[in-house]
């Protein structure tokens, strides 16, 4: 599967933590395997808080953040807090 | 709306007959405090009765020396936790706080707090040896409140705690753990934009999920160092993983059995009991089991927050929202976590609002840690949100339900945590209640009718099941998710769907922590859509097995084959002359064609669709009394696609009797020592039946496309707008806005002896 650009947004709160404040990139990736690869290669260690600690919309579909993931052309990937309910 | 034949199952969607209902209403069901093995000692927790104070020094040498004690217990026999926050940000856990509030070290910090605890041969032998427990207690000043315990000159629980999500960090402590925000938009442009503005302040009590039935275990641990574990709870894997993270065991040493569980909500993901009866097992080299008291239950297990909030909501005349503001604080109790963000991410996500922001406080106080509640957060949340937009409507002459349709949340529509809502489901809520004939129905005097919407993510996640056929054709269906709401008769649906067999050929049973893969909670209105799609993938697997035995018999290509009905059959003529192979035939020859028919399917799911519910109410207010009689409620509610209808209606009448419970009567009263004062059902009135109209509930289904047969969470989005849909009939019917919960007749008299402005 070749590799697609996606778009990447974190929120304010998560960026400020650990992407000096800068929430969107665009990076090249099939999966969310590729998308945390490519975030840790520009941040290291941040691939670890993205499998930790997020929770991921792709085209605004909420998933729980695991590589196998698809992405399609142009998708936008939302890293958000990890959620649980009652 | 529940139309079976439209959408091409046989089994999904119907209405079976409950399988675990026998053993329920003839009791023999196996709760947590039903099991029992030989030389079980009686295990006792000694509880602190002070708010706050220091422990000076705790001496167990008397009870230890009483004849029958087994073994006795306090934090120093407890593996200390380093000090650190992992995991998801709204599922931190900060295993250093943890295991103090298993068992408290420093300081007590609620009444009720563990301090040390017993197993000794009876009941009466434990009752004396907690009483010969020496413990120097220095009273410390205590808080209660939320806004209280926020200002800077309040007694400190942590005095080294300083406020997170703040830059540049605070200088000094306080009991704020935590501060979140989330934004979209420009607020000033919206306040700019709109016609009216409305801000109001509310408070909500802290509540609690008041499960009928109190935590409970009993433990046995092994020279081996092997430990087995018996306990009612929403998880045994979580159980498992807690207990072992706590006392320093690996997680292969320890098998959780669940047991039937008699009510959580939300309070039993966490654990109280199991480290400690596990470690007094240990100690006493006996099984030991702790079941605790409706006091305990109250004093010492989690509600839900109580609150202090603002929100500010802007609206052109025309009844476009152009702005919404919210401020929330949450009392978390004894340790930080309450569930401030998910009241802070799903306050006004019903909505299509542009300009919006959230700020939300989590804060500590000497009351018993948080736990989850039903959809937690959100119902606070939107309390304060629905009754503003209750207020709006009204100064702006326009009908709730149309305000809310005018607003509403669509494919698409941006989210205050980022992305574009990317499930419907919400319009179709609204306009349920639009058309319902009692909707227009005239009311009398004293009486009022109230709408109010909410949102819940639902979750998804890691679950497994597996699959056995039997010789006879029967099926045991096997999952690792305890039932809370069904999900033993919506498992068989699914997997009598995706067999092709008959519902009652299955028995579906939930499976220990060492016979099933790992299986998430049963909590976030997750199991349905993450277990069920384990399931469904599991049958798939044994539809894929069935197709090869008889490719096999038949001695043809599996692709030759295909599955209809329950049976096999040869996908042309082309395959062969053969009789179709019924799943009973099948299982009979599974010797002959290779063995057992098994199979195992885990799954960590995604793609799960948030839930909306629109609700509606009449209530009637006594001005005399001030006691407020619901009349009628309706709730509509997107429940993707009803797998068993009975159950998801249940779901719904079962969320809002809790919502009416919260809107009306329950809370937390503490002295002015920061004792409980109504820790039992007599005095912390949940509702009964008698207080109960007929809770009319809508099944809206807007399927869900990442499930195989369209489900969605059902499970808690239902609680959400009771407390606001309620207030707001209030408010018709005395023309008094309430902002407090609960609405007890003695606010409501308050509110009609006030003779100010309304709203």
């Amino acid at each position: 599967m070749a590799a697609n650009r996606a778009r990447v947004v974190f929120t304010a709160g998560f960026s400020r933590r650990y992407t000096g404040g800068v929430r969107e990139f665009e990076v090249e990736a099939k999966n969310l395997r590729g998308v945390i690869k490519a975030m840790d290669q520009l941040y290291p260690g941040l691939g670890q808080h993205l499998e930790e600690e997020t929770t991921v919309a792709i085209d605004g579909a909420l998933h729980e953040t695991a590589y196998f993931q698809p992405l399609r052309p142009g998708s936008e990937v939302f890293f958000i807090p990890k959620l649980e309910g009652g | 709306m529940n139309d079976i034949a439209a959408k091409g199952f046989k089994w999904v969607g119907t209405r079976p007959i409950r399988p675990d209902g026998v053993p329920k209403v003839t009791g023999r069901a196996m709760y947590g405090a039903d099991f029992a093995t030989a030389g079980t000692l009686y295990g006792k927790v000694i509880r602190s009765p002070h708010a706050h104070a220091r422990i000076r020094s705790i001496d167990t040498l008397k009870a230890e020396a009483l004849p029958g004690v087994k073994a006795v217990v306090t934090a120093k026999d407890i593996p200390d936790q380093k000090f650190e926050y992992q995991g998801p940000e709204r599922v931190q856990q900060n295993f250093w706080h943890m295991t103090r509030n298993v068992m408290a070290r420093e300081k007590a910090l609620y009444e009720g707090h563990a301090v040390a605890a017993v197993a000794a041969i009876s009941k009466s032998v434990a009752d004396e040896a907690a009483s010969l427990i020496e413990i120097d207690y220095e009273v410390l000043p205590h808080v209660i409140d939320v806004d209280e315990a926020m200002k800077p000159d309040a007694p400190l629980l942590f005095e080294d705690q300083i406020t997170r999500g703040i830059e540049p960090a605070p200088t000094k402590p306080s009991n704020i753990a935590k501060r979140v925000e989330f934004k979209i938009g420009d607020l000033d442009a919206g306040f700019a934009e709109a016609d009216v503005v409305v801000e109001k302040e509310f408070k909500t009590a802290a509540v609690h999920q008041a499960y009928i039935e109190p935590h409970a275990c009993v433990a046995r641990f092994d020279h081996d160092g092997q430990a087995e574990i018996w306990a009612s709870s929403q998880g045994h894997f979580v159980i498992r993983a807690l207990t072992a993270k706590l006392l320093n065991m690996p997680v292969g040493n320890i098998r959780v059995t669940p047991a039937e569980i008699g009510g959580g909500f939300g309070g039993k993901t966490v654990v109280y009991l199991e480290p400690v009866a596990t470690l007094l097992a240990k100690k006493s080299g006996q099984p030991v089991k702790i079941v605790m008291s409706r006091d305990e239950v109250f004093k010492a297990s989690g509600p839900t927050s109580g609150s202090s909030m603002r929100v500010k909501i802007g609206v052109r005349k025309d009844g476009t929202l152009t702005v919404a503001e919210g401020e929330f604080k949450f009392q978390a109790g004894a340790f930080p976590g309450s569930p401030v963000m998910n009241a802070c991410l799903c306050a006004f996500a019903p909505y299509n609002i542009p300009n919006q922001q959230t700020v939300g406080y989590d804060v500590v106080c000497n009351r018993p840690k948080s736990a989850a509640y039903r959809a937690p957060g959100s119902p606070i949340s939107a309390f304060a949100v629905e009754s503003v937009l209750d207020i709006l409507a009204k100064k702006i002459g326009m009908d709730p339900l149309q305000l809310r349709l005018k607003n509403a949340a669509r494919p698409g529509t941006p989210m205050i945590f980022g992305p574009k809502l990317a499930h419907g489901g919400y319009v179709e809520t609204v306009e349920a209640l639009v058309n319902h004939p009692a909707y227009k129905t005239p009311l009398g005097p004293n009486q009022g009718r109230g709408v109010a919407s909410g949102y819940w993510f639902n979750g998804g996640g890691e679950s497994s099941a597996s699959v056995q056929v039997n010789e006879d054709g029967t099926v045991i269906v096997a999952t690792g998710s305890p039932d809370i709401g069904g999900s033993r008769a919506s498992m068989a649906l699914m997997a009598a769907e995706t067999l092709g067999i008959d519902y009652n050929q299955i028995r579906s049973i939930v499976a220990d922590t060492s016979s099933v893969g790992y299986t998430h909670v049963t909590g976030g209105s997750r199991v349905t859509f993450a277990t069920g799609m384990a399931i469904v993938e599991a049958s798939k697997k044994i539809v894929d097995e069935l197709r090869a035995r008889a490719a096999m018999i038949w001695d043809v290509d599996v692709e030759g084959v295909v599955w209809e009905d329950g049976q096999a059959k040869p996908a042309s003529s082309n395959v062969g002359d053969f009789a179709p192979l019924p799943f009973k035939e099948l299982a009979a020859k599974k010797a002959l064609t290779g063995g057992p028919i098994t199979a195992a399917a885990s799954v960590n799911a995604g793609g799960m669709a948030p839930g909306f519910s629109t609700q509606f109410c009449d209530v009637e207010v006594d001005p005399e009394t001030g006691k407020v009689t619901i009349l009628r409620f309706v709730a509509a509610q997107d429940v993707g696609c009803a797998i068993h209808p009975s159950y998801v209606e249940g779901q719904i009448q079962g969320g809002v009797a809790q919502g009416i419970g919260w809107a009306l009567n329950e809370e937390y009263i503490y002295d002015t020592k920061g004792r409980l004062d109504n820790p039992g059902f007599l005095d912390y009135r949940v509702p009964v039946a008698s207080d109960m109209p007929m809770i009319e509930p809508i099944l809206v289904e807007v399927p869900n496309p990442a499930h195989p047969y369209g489900a969605k969470g059902v499970g808690e989005v239902n609680i959400v707008p009771p407390m606001a849909a309620i207030a707001n009939a209030i408010d018709s019917a005395i023309h008094r806005r309430l902002t407090e919960l609960p609405m007890s007749p003695p606010r409501i008299r308050a509110a009609l002896d006030h003779t100010g402005a309304d709203d």
